[in-house]
Formats: C-alpha cells, sequence, structure tokens
C-alpha cells in the first residue's frame, strides 16, 4: 500500500513538472523583409525555435514558447485581424486599419524606410513638375503612395495634380525593366529598387523615403488580449530579445556577411553588395537604446499624426483610430517601451 | 431505389434547405466570432455586411465611381474579348486541324503540352511578352483557354461520321460548303459546351492578374479590400462573382438551345 502511495505521489509529481515544463505557445507571422527575416533567421541560428513545442535558448530563457508563421505580407495582415496569430511583422500605417478591430501594442520597431522606398523615374523626368500628367505605378493605399504623397507635400506641391495608380511593386518593376511603353515612373520598395536602378541605368531616383526617415516604420505588433495572458509580457521581451540577439550577430565582424546573406536569402537574388545597401535604406533599430529613443520621441507622435490623417483621408481607416505612447497607456495602438527595455535589462 | 426520381415540390424545398442552411451556419459562425471580439472584420455580422454591400454601391466620394459597376465592367470587357479571341483562334485552328491531317500532325504536338500548362503559372511570362495594360489581360485569356478549345474543336470534327461528309460531296457540296453546313453544325454545340467549362479557368486567370496588376476590376478590388480587411466588401464581391460566372453560363445554355436546339441535353 505505502509502495502504491509513494508511486502515486512521483507520478503526480512527474506529471506536475512535466505539465510546468510546457510552456505558454505564442505566435508571430512575418513575412520576408530584412528586419522581419531576422525572426527566420534566429530560428536558423537556434536562438527560437519556430515549431510550436520546441523551444530555443531564447525562448527557455524567458520561458515562453515562440511560434513562428511565415506567410507574405497581405496575409500576415489579415491573420492578424482574424485573431489567428498572436503578434505581426507590420508598419506603423498598415498597422492602424488592423488596430480598429484587435487593439493592438507596438511591441518592437525592427527598422525604418531611410531610401528603402523610392520613386523611380526615366531620363526623361528631370524635375517633379514633368511628372504631371505621367502615370505614377505602385501598390496603392501602401507605404509606396504615402512616401509619394509626403514628397510631394515636402517639394510644395499637390498630391491631388498627380496620378498615382495602382500596380504590385513587382509588376511595376518589371515592366520598368523592360521599358513598356507609357513607364516613366514607379514608387515601389526594395528590393525592387536596387534591382530597377542595377537593370536600368538610365534611370534615376527622383526622391525617396530618406526624406522622411523615422516615418515608415517596420515593427512587431501585439494584440492587447494576448499580451495579457500570463506570459504575455515575457513573450513580447523575448521577441525583442531575440531580434537584438541576432543584431550582435550583424554587429560582430566574423558573423556579419553569413547573416547578412542569411537575411536575404529569400528576401531578393541581390548579392552581398547590394545586401549591404538594403540594412543602410532599410535601417534597423539595432539596439534597444535606438528604439527606446523613438518610442519615447516627440517626432513619433507627430509622425503618427501625419499618417493617421493620410489614412483617414484616403479612406484606409473607416474612423480615426486612437493612438497613444508609453507604458499603461490605452488605446488602439500603443507604443510600449516597456518589452524593449525588458529584454536590454536580462541580458 | 438508386436514380429514383422525386416530386419537384422536393427539388424546389431541397434547394432552398441548402441555401437556409448555409446562411445559418455563416451567422452562427460569424456571432461566434464576435462574441470573442466584438470589434471584429474577418467574418462581418450581417449589419456590417450591408454596410459594405453600401460601399461598394454607392458612388465614391474619391473616385467618383461605383465600385461594383466599374469593376463589374473592367473584368467582364476583359473576359469577354479574351474569351472572344480565345474562341476564335481555337476555332480556325481546330477546324484546320480537323480537315487537313498536315495541319493536325503539325499542331497536336504542342497544342496537346500547351493545354496542361496552368496560364497562372505563366503569368509572369504574359507580362513580359504582353505588357501590363488591357492587351495582357486579353491575351492572356485567350491563350489560356485556346488549346483546350481547340482541342474540342478538333475532336468534334473528328467525331462527324465519314457518311456525312461522302453524302455531301455525292450531292455536289464544294469542300467550304461542308465545312460550313456540316462539320461546323456538328461543332457548335461542342464548342458551347467547352466554352462553359472553360469559363472557370478563364476567370482564374483574369482575377489572378488583376490582383498583381489591376488598377480596376473585381481581383483588384477584392485584393486591395482584403489587405485592409473590409471582409464586409470582400465576401459580397466573392457572391458577385459567383452570379457573374452563373449569369455567363445561363446565356451559353440559352445560346446553345438556340444555335443547335437538336442537340437536347439535360443541363
Amino acid at each position: 500500500m505505502g509502495r502504491i502511495i509513494i508511486f502515486a505521489v512521483c507520478a503526480a509529481a512527474l506529471a506536475q513538472t512535466a505539465f510546468a515544463a510546457k510552456p505558454p505557445v505564442f505566435s508571430l507571422a512575418w513575412s520576408e523583409y530584412p528586419s522581419w527575416s531576422a525572426f527566420g533567421v534566429c530560428h536558423e541560428t537556434g536562438l527560437i525555435n519556430g515549431a510550436a513545442g520546441k523551444l530555443g535558448s531564447i525562448e527557455e530563457k524567458w520561458g515562453v514558447d515562440i511560434e513562428l508563421k511565415e506567410a507574405e505580407y497581405d496575409p500576415c495582415i489579415a491573420m492578424y485581424g482574424a485573431g489567428q496569430t498572436d503578434a505581426v511583422c507590420i508598419t506603423n500605417m498598415d498597422v492602424l486599419n488592423a488596430s480598429l478591430s484587435r487593439p493592438g501594442v507596438a511591441i518592437l520597431a525592427t527598422s525604418t524606410s531611410y531610401g528603402a522606398d523610392a520613386c523611380i523615374v526615366s531620363s526623361a523626368i528631370a524635375d517633379v513638375k514633368d511628372l504631371k500628367g505621367k502615370k505614377v505605378r505602385g501598390l496603392a493605399l501602401s507605404v509606396s503612395e504615402y512616401c509619394f504623397a509626403r514628397n510631394l507635400q515636402i517639394l510644395g506641391e499637390d498630391p491631388a495634380e498627380y496620378t498615382f495608380v495602382n500596380m504590385d511593386p513587382g509588376a511595376a518593376a518589371l515592366a520598368m525593366q523592360q521599358k513598356q511603353a507609357d513607364f516613366d515612373a514607379i514608387v515601389v520598395w526594395n528590393p525592387f529598387v536596387l534591382d530597377t536602378l542595377n537593370q536600368r541605368k538610365d534611370c534615376h531616383v527622383l526622391f525617396d523615403s530618406s526624406s522622411i526617415p523615422n516615418e515608415i516604420i517596420d515593427m512587431v505588433v501585439m494584440s492587447e488580449s494576448a499580451l495579457q495572458k500570463p506570459k504575455g509580457k515575457e513573450f513580447a521581451s523575448a521577441v525583442a530579445d531575440a531580434f537584438y540577439a541576432l543584431n550582435k550577430r550583424m554587429a560582430d565582424a566574423t558573423t556579419r556577411d553569413d547573416t547578412l546573406i542569411a537575411l536575404g536569402e529569400k528576401f531578393s537574388n541581390l548579392d552581398l553588395q547590394s545586401m549591404r545597401k538594403v540594412v543602410q535604406q532599410t535601417k534597423f533599430y539595432a539596439t534597444p537604446e535606438e528604439a527606446t529613443k523613438l518610442f519615447d520621441s516627440a517626432e513619433l507622435k507627430d509622425t503618427m499624426t501625419k499618417v493617421v490623417d493620410f489614412c483617414v483621408k484616403m479612406e484606409i481607416v473607416a474612423k480615426k483610430p486612437v493612438v497613444a505612447f508609453g507604458a499603461g497607456a490605452t488605446g488602439n495602438l500603443v507604443f510600449d517601451p516597456a518589452y524593449i527595455a525588458a529584454a536590454a535589462a536580462k541580458p | 431505389m438508386i436514380g429514383e426520381p422525386i416530386a419537384r415540390v422536393w427539388h424546389v424545398t431541397l434547394g432552398i434547405g441548402a441555401v437556409l442552411l448555409l446562411l445559418i451556419a455563416y451567422t452562427i459562425l460569424s456571432m461566434r466570432q464576435h462574441r470573442e471580439n466584438p470589434d471584429d472584420k474577418t467574418i462581418p455580422s450581417w449589419s456590417q455586411l450591408s454596410e459594405g454591400v453600401k460601399k461598394s454601391v454607392e458612388v465614391n466620394q474619391r473616385s467618383n465611381e461605383r465600385w461594383v459597376v466599374a469593376d463589374a465592367q473592367a473584368t467582364s470587357l476583359r473576359l469577354f474579348w479574351g474569351v472572344f479571341w480565345g474562341v476564335s483562334g481555337s476555332l480556325l485552328i481546330g477546324m484546320l486541324m480537323g480537315c487537313f491531317a498536315f495541319v493536325e500532325a503539325f499542331l497536336y504536338p504542342p497544342l496537346a503540352f500547351l493545354a496542361k500548362i496552368p496560364p497562372i503559372a505563366l503569368l509572369a511570362v504574359f507580362f513580359v511578352l504582353a505588357g501590363t495594360g488591357e492587351t495582357m489581360y486579353v491575351t492572356m485569356i485567350a491563350f489560356g483557354v485556346l488549346p483546350t478549345l481547340a482541342q474540342t474543336v478538333y475532336l468534334a470534327v473528328k467525331e462527324v461520321p465519314a457518311e456525312l461528309r461522302y453524302k455531301a460531296y455525292t450531292l455536289g457540296a464544294s469542300h467550304l460548303e461542308i465545312i460550313w453546313n456540316v462539320l461546323l453544325r456538328h461543332v457548335l454545340p461542342k464548342l458551347i459546351d467547352a466554352i462553359r467549362l472553360q469559363i472557370g479557368p478563364a476567370m482564374v486567370y483574369l482575377i489572378a492578374a488583376e490582383m498583381v496588376v489591376g488598377d480596376v476590376g473585381f481581383g483588384y478590388r477584392i485584393r486591395l479590400q482584403f489587405k485592409l480587411l473590409n471582409m464586409s466588401v470582400v465576401y459580397p464581391y466573392i457572391v458577385v462573382l459567383g452570379a457573374f460566372g452563373f449569369g455567363i453560363d445561363y446565356a451559353l445554355r440559352k445560346l446553345q438551345a438556340f444555335v443547335s436546339p437538336w442537340y437536347a441535353k439535360g443541363y
């Protein structure tokens, strides 16, 4: 009898530890983009294991299980909106609409477009005024159109006088490279920017996103409700931690090129030289300090007002989302640097 | 017993029942999603859907157009011209192949091969060869449906009993008269059957192409609204697409009954 009791107690204890050792699963949807492919590379290098039920070193450290879901960008947004993923890699503009139906928290800023979105024109166009009456092609209602409208604004032009026509950036770049008739201007993002400039030496960049630094921000957004779940905050910190761990590998001369090649593998067929340029034009917020500085800046508030106004004007959002800043703030979208700080505080 | 007929009233009731069942299932699904998240837009409630429908049929403030009208116009024109040229080409090629063994030997192998390539896979090739304008949609649909239709015509010509041809020749018909009065009559209903089956694939190519390079059309709108998570617009559009395809099918069936009333078929 005694033996049976001891056995039962042992079994119960074993089951207990087995149960406790199974950390909760949180999912992160990501698409191929320089600073987001970082998570894919984290998986390859074993920092995190993207499969549910398996842990990488960072997942063990934080006691959470990160499940990576890779998809095209648009389906990622839909997945997040439908509640099929807890967190998503998304830009500060595209998240606004999703945040109306699913309030979210920006837990990490990964990079900003600093030349990665560009308006490429043929030699027929020397000045921005030459674009009047011409069709400018790019993905409508996206950061491309935003970049286009903002640059016109900076140049003192009225966007209403210009024609922006929808086309997938890949198709637009292809048509430009082929010199198809009536193709004088496109607004695309990388790798299409560098690709097009490489293929057509007679084309030049009329303007790009380097005139609006920190306005197009690539980030990771987690749903408010998932964040409130047990271990949700640890997950957010782990995501930030993994991102910074990979950035350290990029800063280290011995692993730098290798990491760059890994980042660029599925992103494009650009060579190492071009990939170096890509990560300049898609400027990483490589350290917790840089990201925290962004989150705390007055500039960000200003930017978000501009982006929200643009989205309202273009009818991208049905109503104005509430954007809030700092820990404890409430709104449709909250920029909270707490998780970046948590990752930095636990090396 | 297998194959036992049922009364007409059962046909109607069961048909309505199936539709009702679908609607009820959707309502339950939507209610469940809204219990999880009251602001959900991915499985819209009926009131959200009616908003979406309103948005698609009202004159849009910015573009000054009714979305669904502009899109239907663009998509149906592209489809019409694409299928038109595809059918014309396939009729010509199929007839020639059926009538002349030289042409048959020359064209049969490439056609049989091309018919098996899904044009979606060729999307990039069409962008490269035919640009990204209206011509591209038409070319793509035309080439997409042509191989299968040409094969249909060719096989239908081969199927015409030799006696019919001999008889016509005996009665003094010329080659052209045989093609016009005997072969074409025989081919037409079969060609229409084949077109009915090819409308589906043609729509697939068209929507896919519009999703990538369109600035108006069903595919364009669905992709854009999907990205904006406006599923309240996407679902009605899908219903419209279904009705669109159904309408074309119905029209083709009527056409078939009109041009070859002797070719009686179920449905």
